[in-house]
């Protein structure tokens, strides 16, 4: 079903991670994705969710996320993460320093890098209050 | 925070309520409790010994809401004295940004005692994830419980 694309809002907190997994493995399943290839969704989705609940809005007073999938054709996966947050770019953050041993090693800073790591395709865009983060996963490349 | 879902645009069965249930263009306010988590979505931790070494055996999958578990079952053992760990993660599935927090956290903490954390058995996205990170150059990797239970 190219083109046609499912939807789902829910509120911006960790709880809401499950569900949020669960609904996009459907449109992993209708895209008939490999294993790895759902579990490298299921990542890209956590990292930038974690983002949204952490740095998006204010503690305490979580907003929505919206998250829409399409399915393009098979093997292949577009999905939308959208809120209304404090406007936040992750393409442009800087990439982490894999280099340090374990001593100097810092224990975070690997989210952004793991999304841009596995997202086929990853763009960015502020319209209307809204970030919209959206991102591809796909078996083809 | 209560209702949790606000709005849901699902034409197929829904997942959220693990029924057969369709909801069509629907808005609706559920609860979705940490309870419903699927059983596939969780983690378990066995521990043992060999050869005098705490090991670890990490199943299922460490995200974000579950990599907590993981400190604290290492900070317990930690606490009890252990200044070295195995952790056997042939069995683990995934692991995200926040499980790999935990792993350096832990790691520092016993590299503070003179220990260490050794890390064995990677496999499929974990193993990517470990490798894309570099730490797999960080941490004292293994292919076996066996072979991470010699020496120190």
């Amino acid at each position: 079903m190219p083109g046609i694309s499912q939807s789902l809002t829910l509120i911006a907190i960790p709880e809401s991670l499950a569900p949020v997994t669960d609904f996009v493995r459907i449109g992993a399943r209708e895209a008939n994705l490999p294993e790895l290839h759902m579990s490298q969704l299921d990542l890209v989705i956590e990292e930038i969710l974690v983002n949204v609940w952490r740095y998006s809005y204010p503690e305490g007073a979580p907003g929505t996320v919206v998250i829409t999938y399409s399915v393009p054709r098979p093997q292949e996966m577009e999905v939308e993460v959208a809120d209304q947050g404090i406007e936040f770019d992750p393409l442009t953050a800087d990439p982490p320093d894999l280099t340090p041993d374990l001593s100097r090693r810092p224990a975070g800073g690997l989210g952004i890098f793991l999304l841009k790591s596995f997202a086929s395709s990853l763009n960015y865009r502020r319209q209307q209050g809204w970030n919209r983060l959206s991102f591809g996963i796909s078996a083809n490349s | 925070m209560n209702a949790l879902l606000v709005g849901l645009t699902i034409t197929a069965e829904n997942p959220i309520f693990r029924t057969q249930e369709v909801y069509r263009k629907s808005v609706a306010i559920i609860d979705v409790r940490r309870g419903l988590r699927h059983p596939r979505d969780t983690m378990t931790i066995d521990c043992s010994e060999i050869g005098g070494k705490v090991v670890l055996h990490v199943v299922g999958r460490m995200d974000a809401e579950n990599a907590v578990q993981f400190e604290r079952q290492c900070d317990s053992c930690i606490s009890e004295g252990t200044t070295s760990l195995i952790v056997d993660l042939g069995d683990l599935s995934y692991v995200s940004s926040m499980g790999l927090r935990s792993f350096v956290g832990i790691a520092q903490k016993l590299k503070n005692k003179g220990g260490e954390l050794r890390i064995c058995c990677l496999t499929g996205l974990v193993r990517q994830v470990f490798e894309i990170t570099r730490l797999n150059h960080v941490f004292p990797m293994y292919e076996s419980v066996e072979s991470a239970s010699l020496g120190g």
